[in-house]
C-alpha cells in the first residue's frame, strides 16, 4: 500500500525527469556558464585565466559607447515592438472581417515571417542601397526621381530602416496572435452592443481590447525579448556601424566576443541584457495579470 | 551452431582488430586548417590521401574549418584542452600570449626553415623567437579601369596630389562614376588606415615598434582619405561597402580606381563581369609607395610532444613545403608564396603572377604579433568610421594612442 503510495507521487516527476534533463543541459547550464566568464578573467584565446568579480561589468559600463548602445537597444525594442504591435493588431481586425480572397491575404501576410530573417535584411539592404538598389531603380524608372537617392545618408536613416525591417518581420506573428484571440470572441457580444447603439471605437474598447489581452500579453512579452535579442538584421544591413551608432546590445557584445577577443566583458555584457529583459518582461506580465484579475 | 556462430564472430572481431591496432601504433597529427575557397577542402583532402601513403608510421587529420567559424572552433577546442597539433591561421599572438605555442625551430626542420622568405617570418617574432610560419600570402595594388581613365584624359595617380585631379577629372566626365573606392567597413577598415598612413611615411608603428597611431602623418594621412569622400570623389558609404561592394562596382565600372588584392581579376571573371583594367602601385605621399601585405601561418600547440611526435610534426612540415607540392598550394586559390623557391616556380607558372611576387617581398605587413592587435585593428576602424561622422581625427587618434599604449 505504501509502496503504491510512493509510486504515486514519484511517477510524475519521472515523467518530468527527461524535460527537466534537457533543460538543465540546454538552457541553466548555458546560463550558468555565462553568469561565470562574465566573472572572469578570460584570455583572448579563451582561457579562464581566474575569477575578477565585477571588473567585467565596470569595464563594460565606463566604456565610452556602452550608454549610447543601451539608448540604441531601448529605442529598437521599444518602436519594432510598439509598432508591430499595432499595425499588426489592425491588420488582424481586416483580416478577421469576412472578404473576397481572406485567405490568399492572410498567406501574405505569413511571408515575412516564414522567410529567413538573414534573407529578409539582406533583400531589405539591396532594395535600399544608394548604388544599385532596387527602390532607386524603381523610383527612376517611374519618373519619380532623375538620379539615384541616398536613403541612408546618416546614421539615423540606417537605423530607421532597420527598425523597418524588424517592424516588417514581426508584424505577422502579432497578426496571428491577436487573430487567434478575435476568433474566440464570441459574435453574439458584438450583436448585443450594436443593438445597445455602441459604435465601432466603444466595441473596440470595451469588447474587443480586453477579450484579446490575454493573446497581446503573449505576443508582446515574446516580441520583446525576441526583438531585444535580435542580431540577424542590424548585423546584416550596418553591423552595428558606423561606429556603434547602429548597435544594440546583442551586436556590440559579438563584436567584443569576435572582433576583439574580449570574452569576459561580451559575456558581461549579455548578463545585463538578460537581466533588463528579466525586469521588463516581469513587470510587463504581471501588469497585464494584474489588469485581467481586476477587469474579471 | 551456436558455437559455430561464436566462433565465426570471434574471427571476425580478430580481424577487424588488426587495422586498428596497426593505427593505434601510427603517430597521428591533427590539423585544423582555414577555408580559403572553394578548393581548399579538396586539396587538403588529396595532401592528406598522398601523405599517409608515403609516411607510413604517420597518420594525418586535417580539418578545413571556415573563416567565420574557425576562432570559435579552435578556442573551444582550446578550452577543452584538445588543441590541434598544427593550426593554419592568420593570427598567432594570442595563443603565444597564453604559453600554447611552441617555437617554430623546434618543429621546422633547418632545410624547410631556410626556404622562408626571411621578411615574413619577423613578422611572427615575438620576445625574438618565431613562433609560426608563413604558408601565403596577399598583397594589395591599385587597379583602374583603363577605359574611364583614358575618356577622362587621366593618367593612373603616383601621388595624392595626382590622385586628386584625378578623381577631379572623372568627375567632371561623368558624375555617375566614382573615382575612388574606400572601404572603412567593420570588417576591413584598418586596411585603409594601412594605404594611407604607410603611404604618407606613418604606420601603426614607430621605427622602435611602438605603437605611434596619433602620429602627424597618421593624422595627415586619415584627414587626406575622409576628405576624399567628402569631396565626393569616393563610394558613398564606405563605412558600410566592403571590400566585396567595392569590387563587384569596379567590375561594373561603376568604380574607377580600387585598392584590392591580387585575387581581384578572378573575383572579377567569377561575378561574371569583363572590365579592362591594369594594375599600378598604390599612390603615395612622401617616399616610395608602399603595398600592403597580408599573411596567414602554420603554428604548432605545445601538447607535450614525445621525439616521435615530434618528428611526425617535422615530416608534415617538409612535405608541404616541398617546392610543387607548396607552389600547387599557394596557386590553388590565386595566392602569393612565402617560400623563395614557391615565388620563383609561381613567377615561372604565371607571368601576370611574376609582378605581384615581387609585390609581396617589399609589401609591410599589420602589426600581428603584437598583443594589442585586435584593439588597435578595431580602434583604427572606429577612428576612421567617427572622422567620416566629423569628428576631429587628431584628438580620436590621441585617444586611441592613448588606450592601447597606456
Amino acid at each position: 500500500m505504501k509502496k503504491k503510495k510512493i509510486m504515486k507521487t514519484v511517477t510524475p516527476y519521472l515523467w518530468l525527469l527527461p524535460s527537466i534533463l534537457l533543460m538543465l543541459i540546454f538552457i541553466l547550464f548555458p546560463i550558468f556558464e555565462v553568469f561565470r566568464t562574465s566573472l572572469s578573467e578570460v584570455s583572448r584565446a579563451g582561457i579562464i585565466k581566474g575569477f575578477t568579480g565585477l571588473d567585467n561589468f565596470a569595464k563594460v559600463i565606463k566604456g565610452p559607447t556602452f550608454g549610447l548602445v543601451l539608448k540604441n537597444t531601448v529605442v529598437w525594442t521599444i518602436v519594432v515592438v510598439g509598432l508591430s504591435t499595432l499595425i499588426g493588431f489592425a491588420l488582424a481586425m481586416v483580416l478577421n472581417n469576412e472578404f473576397r480572397g481572406r485567405k490568399i491575404a492572410r498567406a501574405i501576410v505569413v511571408f515575412p515571417w516564414a522567410t529567413s530573417l538573414i534573407i529578409q535584411a539582406g533583400v531589405w539592404k539591396f532594395i535600399i542601397d544608394s548604388d544599385y538598389g532596387t527602390l532607386n531603380t524603381l523610383f527612376m524608372k517611374l519618373g519619380l526621381i532623375s538620379k539615384p537617392m541616398n536613403w541612408t545618408p546618416t546614421p539615423g536613416a540606417y537605423f530607421a530602416w532597420e527598425c523597418w525591417v524588424g517592424i516588417f518581420v514581426t508584424i505577422p506573428f502579432v497578426t496571428f496572435c491577436v487573430l487567434s484571440g478575435l476568433q474566440s470572441i464570441d459574435a453574439a457580444y458584438y450583436e448585443s452592443a450594436t443593438v445597445d447603439g455602441a459604435g465601432f471605437w466603444d466595441k473596440l474598447l470595451h469588447i474587443t481590447l480586453p477579450l484579446v489581452r490575454s493573446s497581446l500579453t503573449v505576443s508582446t512579452v515574446l516580441n520583446i525579448i525576441y526583438v531585444f535579442n535580435s542580431f540577424p538584421i542590424i548585423w546584416t544591413i550596418t553591423k552595428g556601424d558606423p561606429a556603434n551608432r547602429t548597435d544594440t546590445l546583442v551586436t556590440y557584445l559579438y563584436k567584443q566576443a569576435f572582433y576583439k577577443g574580449r570574452t569576459g566583458e561580451a559575456a558581461a555584457i549579455s548578463v545585463i541584457g538578460f537581466l533588463i529583459l528579466c525586469i521588463c518582461a516581469s513587470v510587463y506580465m504581471v501588469l497585464s495579470l494584474r489588469k485581467e484579475e481586476q477587469d474579471a | 551452431m551456436n558455437k559455430k556462430c561464436l566462433a565465426a564472430a570471434t574471427i571476425a572481431a580478430m580481424v577487424a582488430a588488426v587495422p586498428t591496432v596497426c593505427y593505434a601504433e601510427d603517430t597521428e597529427v591533427n590539423v585544423i586548417a582555414a577555408e580559403y575557397g572553394q578548393n581548399t577542402a579538396e586539396w587538403w583532402s588529396n595532401f592528406v590521401e598522398d601523405f599517409n601513403k608515403d609516411n607510413p608510421g604517420i597518420k594525418l587529420n586535417v580539418e578545413v574549418v571556415s573563416w567565420n567559424d574557425i576562432y570559435t572552433v579552435v578556442n573551444t577546442r582550446i578550452q577543452g584542452n584538445n588543441a590541434p597539433d598544427i593550426l593554419n591561421i592568420d593570427v598567432f599572438a594570442d595563443y603565444q600570449a597564453d604559453g600554447l605555442l611552441l617555437p617554430a625551430q623546434d618543429y621546422v626542420s633547418e632545410e624547410t626553415y631556410a626556404k622562408m622568405y626571411p621578411s615574413f617570418l619577423e613578422q611572427s617574432i615575438v620576445d625574438d623567437v618565431v613562433w609560426a610560419v608563413p604558408d601565403l600570402a596577399s598583397a594589395r595594388a591599385l587597379y583602374y579601369n583603363v577605359d574611364i581613365l583614358e575618356a577622362a584624359g587621366v593618367k593612373p595617380p603616383t601621388t595624392w596630389e595626382e590622385l586628386t585631379a584625378a578623381c577631379e577629372a572623372i568627375k567632371a566626365y561623368d558624375d555617375s562614376i566614382y573615382p575612388w573606392g574606400i572601404d572603412m567597413t567593420t570588417d576591413e577598415g584598418q586596411a585603409a588606415f594601412a594605404y594611407y598612413t604607410w603611404n604618407n611615411g606613418g604606420g601603426f608603428v614607430d621605427e622602435n615598434g611602438e605603437w605611434a597611431l596619433n602620429s602627424a602623418e597618421n593624422v595627415e594621412a586619415i584627414e587626406y582619405a575622409v576628405n576624399l569622400v567628402n569631396s565626393g570623389y569616393t563610394n558613398s558609404d564606405p563605412a558600410n561597402d566592403t571590400r566585396y561592394d567595392l569590387q563587384d562596382m569596379f567590375g561594373a565600372g561603376q568604380v574607377a580606381m580600387v585598392i584590392a588584392p591580387n585575387s581581384l581579376p578572378t573575383y572579377i571573371a567569377e561575378g561574371g563581369h569583363e572590365v579592362n583594367y591594369a594594375v599600378a602601385s598604390i599612390p603615395c605621399n612622401k617616399g616610395e609607395s608602399v603595398s600592403a601585405g597580408v599573411m596567414d601561418r602554420f603554428m604548432c600547440f605545445d601538447n607535450g610532444y614525445s621525439d616521435e611526435e615530434l618528428a611526425a610534426i617535422t615530416t608534415f612540415f617538409d612535405y608541404f613545403y616541398e617546392d610543387a607540392r607548396y607552389s600547387e598550394w599557394v596557386l590553388m586559390e590565386g595566392f602569393l608564396p612565402a617560400t623563395m623557391a614557391g615565388g620563383e616556380a609561381v613567377a615561372a607558372a604565371d607571368e601576370s603572377m611574376a609582378a605581384w611576387v615581387d609585390i609581396v617581398g617589399s609589401s609591410k605587413f599589420y602589426p600581428t604579433a603584437k598583443a594589442e592587435w585586435a584593439d588597435v585593428k578595431q580602434g583604427v576602424i572606429d577612428a576612421e568610421q567617427r572622422a567620416l561622422l566629423g569628428e576631429d581625427v587628431k584628438t580620436l587618434l590621441d585617444e586611441l594612442q592613448a588606450d592601447i599604449a597606456g
